[in-house]
């Protein structure tokens, strides 16, 4: 198909230049490792937010999930890394599904609500249940497992992690953009009566993008996890967080493939490079640009740009 | 039922009823649909007429009553659940994907008989070819014009390979040549065996197209037959008909 072996040709130039950045001198791997985690964790959130139009404000919760399962699973439960993400992973699917059919009954505002309050009570558990989860205190990561013999801690294999796990959101994001899933998510988003007419199952399809969502969100939040190496319930299960790749995907471009790849680029450079320099401008360039998307790009950065593409391709046909 | 057995019925009322709290929106009405037909479905505003479309397509709960389709009980079922097994509507009020494009908006429903894209767009664009919207394929589906989103929400509806087909008011609002082309083009429709089911306002395209009408006045059915037979009914002239001038 012509229009996927497009997105191939843009995946592979991005892992390109992933692969390349390492080789420059005095790369800043954990600018670059935040970058492509939030590009990840953005991209997942988008298949729930923006393909299918149901937006979370939980996602923090997946965050956590994984990156606490890759620590409880390696040091509690004595699981090797990669069996303690795959845990994460499920455990990550199974709360998606019972969190959405307790909640894709409700409507617009009234789900995104929900999802704050299931997240919150997520970060209660995980303060409260301090002999497993460490509580408020956080929790250390001091020793990982070393799949295929890499040092989980060394700064060089977490940004190939990351690229990894990036490169693979996108990929499956672009797997379904132009597939039958992809259309049914986007039908549901659009209109839920309509869908119907259309033969599609709306609450099926919700709760498979929430499960798929929530699952790679959980696989970012285990490379997370390793990257922070140590855990707090007050950043990894709270709403900031939740907020944050929300933001990220909805300035981009929701319910595109690179909107919110977009979005975290445009988020996370400036506010990490300023942050030495100049502590708030992080909030501020925040501010900013969600004023300057929701007035002038209501659709986000890529969203605009594919509309205003479309446009003009069929006015160039015409004439 | 009076209704002759001869032909099989598609689709099948029986004493269907809605209420809204002590509103009778929907009060006891039946008929059967067979195929190759046309059922219209007529009454003054606020007769009920969009809400047993509802009822029957799903959208609304049956309050009393029973829905057949080709023999088995829907009266449950959502209404996605009807589509798949051949019931298609279109709404009164178009309702196109709007961010996507015309070709795509039918490529969903298409997806329900082809889960591959390659054929599906094949039948998608089959389909946009019958309704005469081919050349838009590639449009935004917020862009057309009402006569054009109205052919859209009709080759949507066919995407999914309809049995039976519920047409909610697609005349409405239509020029003239618009209204003698859609016209021709439902009667078309039928040829292969589907039924059709029609809430229409337009007169003309009721009396020519119907095979059957029933008449609804407050959720009630007050008279059925023939067009010939329901137009010179006095009680629905009464009801319905009364200082109309259908030109």
């Amino acid at each position: 198909m012509k229009r996927f072996s497009g997105s191939l040709a843009q995946l592979a130039l991005f892992i390109a230049v992933g692969l390349a950045l390492p080789l420059l001198p005095g790369t800043n791997f954990s600018l670059l490792i935040t970058l492509l985690l939030f590009i990840g964790l953005a991209t997942s959130w988008d298949i729930l937010g923006g393909w299918t139009g149901q937006t979370s404000l939980g996602h923090a919760a997946f965050v956590g999930i994984g990156a606490y399962a890759l620590a409880l699973g390696t040091n509690r439960l004595g699981l090797d890394a990669i069996s303690a993400v795959q845990l994460g992973v499920g455990v990550a699917v199974l709360f998606a599904l019972l969190w959405g059919s307790l909640t894709f009954g409700l409507r617009g505002s009234y789900f995104t609500l929900s999802t704050i309050a299931i997240a919150e009570i997520l970060r209660l558990a995980a303060i409260n249940e301090a002999w497993f989860t460490g509580g408020s205190a956080g929790l250390f990561i001091s020793s990982l497992p070393e799949p295929f013999g890499l040092d989980l801690f060394e700064r060089r294999v977490e940004y190939y992690l990351a690229l990894v796990y990036a490169a693979s959101v996108l990929a499956c994001v672009m797997w379904f953009a132009s597939g039958r899933f992809g259309y049914e998510m986007r039908a549901v988003r659009e209109d839920e009566a309509a869908a119907q007419a259309s033969g599609i199952n709306p609450t099926r399809i919700k709760l498979r993008a929430f499960a798929l969502s929530g699952a790679l969100t959980a696989l970012g939040g285990g490379v997370y996890g390793a990257y922070l190496s140590f855990l707090d319930p007050h950043n990894l299960f709270f709403l900031p967080l939740s907020v944050q790749i929300a933001l990220t995907a909805i300035i981009g471009g929701r319910g595109t493939v690179w909107g919110p790849a977009l979005g975290a680029t445009l988020l996370i450079l400036p506010a990490e490079l300023f942050r030495s320099v100049f502590a708030e401008a992080n909030l501020l360039i925040y501010g900013l640009l969600i004023l300057i998307v929701t007035l002038f790009v209501p659709r986000g950065l890529i969203g605009e740009l594919e509309r205003y593409l479309l446009r003009r391709r069929y006015a160039r046909e015409q004439g | 039922m009076p209704a002759s057995r001869a032909s099989p019925s598609i689709l099948q009322a029986e004493r269907v009823s809605v209420r809204f709290g002590g509103l009778r929106a929907v009060d006891d009405v039946s008929f059967r649909l067979e195929c190759g037909k046309i059922l219209g479905l007529i009454g003054p505003n606020g007769a009920g007429k969009t809400t047993l479309f509802n009822a029957l397509t799903g959208y609304v709960p049956l309050s009393s009553g029973r829905v057949t389709y080709l023999g088995s009980d829907v009266s449950r079922s959502p209404p996605f659940e009807r589509t798949r097994k051949g019931m298609g509507r279109t709404f009164q009020i178009e309702r196109p994907f709007e961010g996507l494009t015309v070709l795509e908006n039918v490529l969903i429903p298409a997806f329900l008989r082809f889960p591959g894209r390659g054929d599906a767009e094949a039948w998608a664009g089959e389909c946009l070819e019958r309704v005469g919207l081919a050349d838009r394929r590639k449009q935004l589906s917020s862009e057309l014009n009402l006569a054009r989103r109205r052919r859209l929400e009709l080759a949507k509806a066919l995407a999914v390979k309809p049995r039976v087909l519920f047409l909610d008011e697609i005349m409405a609002g239509l020029n003239p040549p618009a209204l003698t082309e859609m016209i021709e083009f439902v009667l078309s429709l039928t040829l292969d065996g589907t039924a059709i089911l029609m809430v229409e306002h337009i007169m003309q395209a009721v009396v020519e197209l119907s095979d059957h009408i029933i008449v609804l006045a407050f959720g009630k059915k007050i008279a059925e037959g023939t067009p010939e037979v329901v137009t010179s009914s006095p009680l629905v002239i009464e009801a319905y008909l009364g200082g109309v001038d259908d030109a």
